[in-house]
């Protein structure tokens, strides 16, 4: 059963990345989002293409695969897609459905339009980000 | 060579001498007693006709910011008042220390400007220094090894010049068309011939809020305008701010009383029949806004007065122009030149948490000269520091007491340490006073520094850097104590647990 | 550098490359004027009280555990990663030569970064291709 707008944005609470944003940015990002659902191991988004938007998971997971290197794994609350929405790059990596997935996906133009509006999300993305890479240089060196 | 003879009054007479110091303010003068009590042979020429620097004119309305506390419960003439001393410059000899308090007529604790004058030249005259005055340098070229300084009375000739020229030229935005029609800080005049006038004051730094302050009962409107917002010292848990006694402007705005403060940029003045019309750009949105004055002070700073240095070689930095030191106040660029005095400034430090040191202020830079002149007199006059031999078991206490008592930890917090270190025959040696940056940068002896520190949120504590095996790893900070003394069974214990394996 | 110059130097920087020019004089403000002697470490690793930097002249090696990983010059910055996380730094940043930069206190980064949208976004950019070469690598 698809998820009402209440729904989402009871989601979307959750999410880290939306921490502290306001209500405002909060509804228009309950309106903005569609439900998408995945099947265990289908591709949400593939390694090369034009990316169009950001994913957020709502349940179950996603498997993010480089060329035949697996980079990590996300579950409910994470997000990913991210980079080929801010540099709008090819999508750097694929992504796989771990088991039945829920998503909400986020166009990459109301992103970049919510990232204007509201700084504290994109602090929040900032920080995410950076946590990423310290992570990612951390392995990098072992 | 000349072969003049000195005289009482015109000492040092053109000719080679070991250093050559170029100015008589405090940086001068510090610089000259160390170098005289270590016998290093120098000459000491200044423009001015007295000693002073600085204070021979500033501050304009005639109390500094720094303070002399005639009672802190140290007697005046040992190491340990100096903490509580802003304002004297620093002796070994109990008689020459502490000039201030005995000079200050004890109805403040800030002194008045007059009073430091007069207590640079009683520095002066204690100690037996000897400056050549009405002599001012006024240009540079070398001669080999040799820097040979132009004066009036002739060449001064030189290994190893210490410019303490001070930081008092005017800087005027140059971008600004009309700037013509503003006057700068240092050409205010006489506070009440800004009767009645309409103000506008470029700047909210100190020296804006100082004008503001000491105008407020004459000039009204004052409008203070620069991009960014002010801010208070006591938020920045440092001196680097708007100082306690200059706020009142800030207060009288809050209330409406007739000071406007503004983030704004000016972008041009033009002179009407009417009055100055001071054209602003608003920080905030973008928006023109105009202002119609009687008078525009520019409070926009000051450079050191280099003259030709920067064209044989001298690399500088940011708007004021200092040149680019090490950390015992060296040119970068060019070898054996060395500085002194408020142009210190210019080495930063650690500067954690954003935290500046008070090199700009006689109290650091008194102690910075200290750093220059012991690398001046290892390199060039083979005399090293003493390093006197600590027992095992005194290592803790000593780092303790420093951390404790130590004028020059509280004056330039986190930026001088005292640091002990350890030889390759085991034998423990007190290093003394080092500067922090080159002691956790540079390579050297296994070992460990205490200073003080404070962090983001104003607590002050001790920090310990222990230094093994050529590196400087982490900092550490010691607990906190209420009245800063750190000799406590806790702390002693803390310090004994980071600091054994080195010095143990 | 006089006032002109530093604007210059700043409008230059791809970081402010979206300021107009009272944004940028406000920044030019808010931002320290700092010079660094070769081999000074201007970030130290495991060390608290880290900044944020803007090269303006000079290059600077980064060093892990004494291995040099990176060198960066004119125009980059450094120390946010740290402070955005609220940790210490993990690498040395050394001065190679005599090096003069930018700096913003540690604990004002935050603010900084709220108060210039623009300025932020440009940082995500550039982290995110950080983060992006990062994964290539791996």
């Amino acid at each position: 059963m698809p998820l009402t707008t209440q729904e989402k944005r009871a989601q979307l609470e959750q999410v880290p990345l939306f921490r502290d944003c306001s209500s405002e940015v909060l509804d228009r990002l309950a309106a903005a989002t569609a439900e998408t659902a995945f099947a265990a191991d289908a591709l949400i988004v593939q390694q090369g293409q034009v990316g169009n938007g950001l994913y957020i998971i709502v349940s179950g997971g996603a498997r993010i695969v480089a060329g035949s290197d697996e980079l990590t794994r996300f579950g409910p609350g994470d997000f990913f897609g991210e980079l080929s929405v801010i540099d709008q790059q090819p999508r750097t990596a694929s992504a796989f459905a771990m088991g039945d997935t829920v998503c909400l996906a986020l166009a990459s133009w109301d992103l970049l339009a919510m990232l204007e509006r509201e700084p504290v999300l994109a602090q929040n993305m900032l920080k995410e980000l950076a946590s990423r890479l310290r992570a990612a240089d951390t392995q990098l060196r072992h | 060579m000349s072969t003049q003879h000195s005289t009482e009054t015109s000492p040092f007479p053109a000719g080679e001498y070991g250093v050559v110091v170029v100015g008589s303010g405090p940086g001068g003068l510090q610089v000259s007693y160390y170098l005289s009590r270590l016998g290093i042979d120098h000459a000491v020429i200044s423009a001015d006709p007295a000693p002073g620097g600085m204070f021979r004119r500033f501050p304009f309305f005639q109390r500094l910011l720094s303070w002399t506390k005639p009672h802190a419960g140290q007697a005046h003439d040992t190491r340990e008042y100096e903490r509580y001393d802003f304002n004297s410059l620093v002796a070994a000899e109990p008689g020459n220390r502490a000039v201030m308090p005995g000079l200050m007529d004890g109805t403040s604790e800030f002194p008045s400007r007059a009073e430091m004058e007069a207590g640079m030249i009683e520095f002066v005259r204690r100690t037996g220094l000897v400056v050549r005055y009405d002599t001012p340098w006024q240009g540079t070229s070398r001669d080999g090894d040799l820097y040979v300084l132009h004066t009036p009375a002739g060449d001064y000739r030189t290994r190893v010049p210490v410019f303490t020229v001070g930081a008092a030229q005017p800087r005027l935005p140059d971008d600004i068309p009309g700037i013509e029609h503003a006057a700068h800080y240092a050409d205010t005049r006489e506070p009440s011939s800004y009767a009645g006038k309409r103000l506008f004051i470029m700047g909210k730094a100190n020296s804006g809020f100082e004008l503001a302050s000491g105008l407020l009962q004459w000039a009204s409107p004052i409008i203070l305008a620069s991009p960014r917002p002010a801010q208070l010292s006591v938020n920045l848990h440092s001196l680097g701010g708007v100082r306690a006694r200059y706020v009142q402007p800030w207060e009288d705005a809050e209330l409406g009383g007739g000071v406007f403060i503004l983030d704004a940029a000016t972008e041009r003045l033009e002179r009407h029949a009417s009055g100055i019309a001071v054209h602003m750009r608003r920080s905030d949105d973008a928006e023109p806004f105009v202002a119609e004055v009687d008078e525009v002070i520019a409070a926009t700073g000051f450079t050191a007065p280099l003259l030709d240095l920067p064209e044989l070689g001298l690399s500088t930095f940011g708007r004021s122009g200092l040149p680019s030191m090490t950390s015992s106040y060296e040119s970068v660029s060019m070898p054996a030149v060395y500085f002194a005095g408020t142009i210190t400034q210019g080495v930063s430090g650690l500067k954690k948490y954003g935290i500046p040191a008070n090199s700009g202020a006689v109290h650091g830079h008194r102690y910075n000269s200290r750093l220059t002149v012991d690398e001046i007199a290892g390199r060039f006059f083979d005399i090293e520091r003493p390093r006197p031999a600590v027992a095992a078991d005194e290592v803790v206490e000593r780092l303790l007491t420093s951390a404790s008592a130590a004028p020059e930890l509280w004056h330039q917090k986190s930026y001088l340490a005292h640091a002990l270190s350890r030889d390759p025959d085991g034998t423990i040696r007190d290093e003394g006073i080092v500067s922090l940056a080159e002691y956790v940068d540079a390579a050297g002896p296994d070992g460990a520094a205490i200073t003080i520190e404070t962090d983001d949120r104003g607590s002050i504590h001790p920090a310990v850097y222990v230094r093994r095996r050529g590196r400087v790893d982490t900092d550490a900070v010691l607990d906190e104590s209420p009245l800063t003394d750190y000799r406590t069974p806790e702390h002693r214990a803390q310090l004994q647990a980071l600091v054994v394996d080195v010095l143990g | 550098m006089n006032e002109a110059q530093i604007l210059d130097a700043l409008a230059g920087l791809t970081l402010f490359s979206d300021l107009d020019r009272p944004q940028l004089q406000a920044v030019a403000h808010t931002l320290s004027e700092e010079s660094f002697p070769a081999g000074q470490r201007i970030l130290r690793q495991g060390f608290a009280g880290s900044g944020f930097f803007v090269i303006l002249e000079g290059e600077v090696a980064v060093r892990v555990d004494g291995e040099d990983v990176a060198t960066l010059g004119k125009g980059d910055f450094f120390g946010e990663i740290s402070l955005l996380l609220g940790e210490s730094p993990v690498a040395d940043v050394v001065a190679s030569g005599s090096v003069h930069a930018l700096q913003l206190a540690g604990p004002d980064l935050r603010e900084f970064l709220l108060a210039y949208p623009v300025v932020m976004y440009r940082m995500l950019q550039a982290v995110s291709r950080r983060l992006d070469r990062a994964n290539r690598r791996s």
